[in-house]
């Protein structure tokens, strides 16, 4: 194109024929073989042509044929220019820069193990943090249409959320028009007989058209018809699939099995798709069928919800939900003045703010930790880049444009990223599998986290974006290079720029990694403060298990007490136990009852927690009577009834009722009935204040709580707490073995010590302390990394001067602490950066700490320190050769 | 260069045989070379050949389209015609051409 002036130069819609122009290209190369076939007929075709006309000009026959190919010019030189014509040239050299990147890799194998493995570490941390995030906060509900599935609840004030009791449910239902289906579940559990041992299967009460709601239809069988959850319907089970396929070994006859249930056939009505369901707790699903009993609107004991009409809107729903509310005042006990109901998408009831927030927090530090792992590759090219400085400016003298030179170092890097993702996709696979099984727990079960591709997309994403970060900027400085200093240098002196610019990156690891420990630091303050928490019960040697009575053996509260004391009197002569008591709740696990205490005389009451007690929980727990007395074996069933308080509540009711000492007032406080779910306000004495527990997370400041006595109180759902004198796993198998003589068909549901149910208690706060713990270590070890690699290479670049240096007279010393000083400027800068970094960032994690302020002095003068320790070590090794420098080599050597 | 016969030059080559096809219609790859040849008499040196790797560049670009037919010889050969896209691009080509000879000659025909 020396002329100046090209043919159709600038075309209209140029993006768009290049386009095509690409893809014609691509499909060329794909169809190559048929394309040369196709050519080489063209050319016979054209040749037999030829000849014809020639003869038919009257040459003769043997002359046609020379004088066809003649004309024809070069056959090969043709078709070699038809092949470059339709092939994509930029395809060509792309694979062409990416054998080369593999071979420069390949000749430098202790480079690329370190940039890959370090890229590796980056895209596989980020990769599957992204599963994660994907799964519980972006990928829609694994169910058809998830946007119509809406969760409702009785609404005590426009903000708060409530339980929805069983008429109100069966009215919404009635009243209702703009949900296709709603549905009310609640939580259940029952003893199932396996090789003569009773176990307890979880399962979940629902309306028969749950599934609807879900819209979820059975593998096999089918789920429940309208009608069966009418009373008098027969009795059938939904298993889950993994239910079907670990407990019943996937038996293809499943449908004509008879499950026994808490002593009551059920006949298997279907087996559910493997799904979501299979990551809850319930096993088997059960229609909810109201007892006459349990018609109450006092009680909120069902979980609601609903999927709407294809075209309603969630405004829709809200507003028809008001109107019923209100419409339901008037049959509401008076009590409930006021309330009203309320309908939030599914999704949001799912999720709660802590575990977003939680999620984000910990996407961020892995960004942080990828952004780290990003710099030391640069770093790592920008190194190379400058020992490849000659080979770029021949490249350039023998006629390679700067872009093409910009593309070949770009492909060097994709190639790294490409294999660092691959390797990288494994990493995310093995973290994954090692992590999830701990994390589940914490998850909604509608969080399916895999390597799907949505995920590998992710990652293809990130390697791409982390090769052009990675490579723009070190080929745009070596590509910078003027030609004849890069020939001309002999392998001297110091490299300027280059230097600051990778001054400048480690700084920025050092900054971030800063960042990163701060958070971590913070996290783990929070934990300890956590757990020196004082739960206000005895931890050590106490174990819980919880008894679920089911209905058919204990239908009456008489016969629930019974079982009560009988077990606690059997557990009492098992060897190692030392006092064993029951209750409705254990510690720090929440309490499930809610009701309200009035006082004669008062309009409105106090919202109390309600748990009912055996007499020795409190000396089981080592919780101390402050005032008046705890409960004692004369509190039964019949006599007087009786409360004690805690702490917070006898405080609240001397503010609110004005009694300055409660012990021996009388109140009222509304008891649920044992089987009927349905509150009765009963006058009760108070007989005793104690001191507060935890009953619910360690971070929660104390509720106000009312005990009752378990035997004026039953329940069906019983938790034993027993004290031992040793090692409470010990007891276990005697503990096991009294309950067994008493009920063998019984099963012990979860059994944990009160260790484990405080660990359990942190975990909110553990798990991200120990995740973004690790991801600060990774962070402060590739800061080193890259430190010790600048120094290494500055050391190596400055062997004259520091050789002249000594020859000067510079002790070993003096060299040490040169290298040393430009080693800790680095840090120093770095950890100036970081702190502002932290002070600004940490306040993000505000909701996640406990009683440690986002600023906290101390976790960041050890954060400074620890990272300050670790540039020093990061300095010492290239500091110490640096001393053994001989002057006498080097200079000889180079000079 | 000082040759009697003029060399196509690069990018020439497709004006020409956008020409040739808006002017004759459908053709094949040899009808093309030939006509060519006929119409600029002996002056231009035309490698037959060099018709085929313009065919394949004007079809990437969708400036004309291929159906197969049966050649005079009975052979299946490739037939060209131009597209709308190829009709647009000839007015283009032809007009950058007049534009460029127009300048050539006004730099040829000015006096010192």
């Amino acid at each position: 194109m020396g002329e100046g002036y090209r043919f159709g130069g600038a075309l209209p819609g140029v993006a768009a024929v290049t386009l095509r122009r690409a893809a014609a290209g691509l499909l060329a190369l794909m169809r190559k073989r048929r394309l040369d076939r196709e050519l080489e007929d063209e050319v016979i075709a054209h040749l037999e042509l030829a000849e014809r006309d020639a003869i038919a000009r009257g040459l003769p026959v043997k002359d046609a044929r020379a004088a066809a190919r003649r004309s024809f010019g070069g056959i090969e030189q043709m078709k070699e220019e038809q092949r470059d014509q339709r092939s994509l040239r930029w395809i060509e050299a792309l694979l062409r820069d990416f054998r080369y990147g593999l071979a420069s890799l390949g000749r430098d194998p202790g480079f690329a193990a370190v940039a890959i493995g370090v890229l590796a570490l980056g895209i596989g941390a980020n990769t599957a943090m992204f599963s994660l995030l994907d799964a519980v906060l972006l990928k829609p509900l694994p169910f058809p249409d998830p946007e119509r599935i809406v969760s409702l609840f009785e609404a005590p004030t426009p903000a708060a959320r409530n339980g929805v009791s069983a008429l109100n449910f069966l009215d919404w239902k009635r009243l209702s028009t703009v949900f296709e289906a709603l549905s009310a579940e609640s939580p259940t559990s029952v003893a199932v007989m396996v090789g003569g041992e009773p176990v307890s299967y979880a399962g979940k009460l629902v309306s028969a058209d749950y599934f609807q709601v879900f819209g979820v239809k059975a593998l096999i069988g089918r789920t429940f018809a309208p009608d069966e959850d009418q009373p008098g319907a027969a009795r059938v089970v939904v298993l889950s699939h993994s239910a079907w396929q670990t407990r019943f070994g996937g038996a293809a006859d499943i449908l004509n099995r008879e499950l026994v249930l808490d002593g009551e056939s059920h006949r298997v009505a279907g087996v559910l798709p493997a799904g979501a369901f299979d990551r809850g707790e319930a096993v088997f699903w059960k229609p909810l069928v109201f007892t006459a009993g349990q018609l109450t609107r006092d009680f909120h004991w069902l979980r609601v919800t609903g999927r709407l009409r294809a075209g309603a809107s969630l405004e829709q729903a809200r507003d028809e939900m008001r109107t019923i509310g209100a419409g339901l005042a008037d049959v509401n006990p008076p009590w409930k003045k006021g309330w009203s109901a309320a309908v939030d998408p599914f999704g949001r009831q799912l999720v709660g703010d802590s575990l977003r927030r939680t999620i984000y927090v910990v996407f961020g530090a892995v960004l942080m930790v990828l952004f780290i792992a990003c710099a030391n590759v640069a770093n790592l090219l920008l190194a190379k880049g400058v020992a490849r400085e000659k080979e770029m400016a021949v490249r350039a003298a023998l006629g390679a444009s700067r872009g093409r030179l910009i593309a070949q170092l770009l492909t060097e890097s994709l190639t790294l990223c490409v294999l660092g993702g691959m390797a990288g996709v494994a990493i995310a696979y093995l973290l994954m599998r090692a992590a999830l099984p701990l994390l589940s727990p914490s998850l909604p079960f509608t969080a399916d986290a895999v390597l799907d591709l949505r995920v590998l997309g992710f990652a293809a994403a990130v390697a791409l974006g982390v090769s052009l970060l990675v490579g723009l900027l070190p080929s745009l400085r070596t590509s910078f290079g003027k030609l004849t200093p890069s020939l001309n240098q002999a392998s001297r002196g110091s490299s300027g720029s280059h230097a600051f610019v990778r001054r400048a990156i480690v700084a920025g690891e050092v900054a971030v990694s800063l960042v990163l420990i701060c958070g971590a630091l913070l996290l783990f303050r929070s934990l300890l403060n956590l757990r020196s928490v004082n739960a206000g019960v005895r931890i050590e040697n106490v174990i819980t298990m919880s008894v679920d009575l089911p209905s058919a053996k204990y239908p009456a509260s008489e016969s629930a007490v019974q079982f009560v004391e009988a077990v606690i009197e059997r557990l009492h002569a098992v060897p190692g136990v030392e006092r064993a008591a029951a209750a409705s709740d254990v510690p720090l696990e929440g309490v499930r009852d809610g009701e309200v205490m009035l006082a004669p005389g008062f309009p409105g009451g106090v919202n109390v927690s309600f748990k009912r007690v055996h007499p020795e929980y409190f000396s089981a727990l080592g919780i101390p009577v402050l005032s008046g007395r705890g409960f004692g074996a004369g509190d039964r069933a019949g006599a007087p009834r009786v409360v004690v308080l805690n702490q917070e509540l006898a405080r609240r009711v001397s503010e609110r009722f004005g009694m300055a000492d409660p012990v021996g007032k009388v109140v009222r406080v509304s008891t649920s009935d044992y089987v009927k779910k349905q509150s009765t306000l009963k006058d009760v004495e108070i007989v005793g204040v104690i001191r507060s527990e935890r009953v619910g997370n360690l971070h929660d400041p104390d509720r106000p709580v009312v005990y009752v006595p378990i035997a004026q109180a039953p329940t069906q759902e019983v938790r034993l707490i027993v004290r031992t004198r040793g090692d409470a796993s010990a007891a276990l198998p005697g503990i096991r073995e009294a309950i067994r003589q008493i009920d063998p068909r019984l099963p012990l549901g979860r059994v944990s010590t009160m260790e484990q149910v405080k660990e359990r208690n942190l975990s909110g706060t553990k798990q991200p302390a120990w995740v973004i713990g690790a991801f600060a270590v990774v962070a402060a070890l590739l800061a080193a990394l890259g430190l010790y690699g600048v120094l290494a290479q500055t050391v190596l670049q400055q062997r004259r001067e520091i050789g002249i240096r000594m020859a000067l007279g510079a002790t070993s010393r003096d060299v040490l602490s040169h290298v040393l000083r430009n080693a800790m400027t680095m840090v120093a800068v770095g950890l100036a950066l970081g702190l502002a970094g932290a002070f600004a960032l940490t306040r993000v994690m505000k909701s996640l700490l406990f009683q440690v302020s986002a600023l906290d002095p101390i976790a960041f003068v050890i954060a400074c320190s620890a990272m300050a320790l670790v540039g020093l070590l990061a300095g010492f090794l290239p500091a110490s050769r640096a001393t053994r420098v001989d002057p006498v080599t080097v200079l000889r050597d180079e000079g | 260069m000082s040759k009697q016969q003029t060399e196509v030059r690069y990018g020439t080559l497709d004006l020409l045989v956008l020409k040739t096809l808006e002017t004759m219609g459908t053709m094949h790859g040899y009808g093309i070379a030939r006509r060519i040849e006929q119409v600029s008499g002996d002056a231009l040196h035309l490698s037959q050949g060099s018709v085929h790797p313009a065919l394949a560049r004007l079809e990437q670009e969708g400036w004309i389209r291929t159906d197969w037919g049966i050649s005079e010889t009975n052979r299946k050969v490739k037939f060209f015609s131009l597209t709308k896209a190829g009709r647009k691009q000839l007015r283009v080509e032809v007009e950058n051409w007049e534009k460029a000879t127009a300048l050539v000659a006004l730099f040829l025909e000015s006096r010192p």
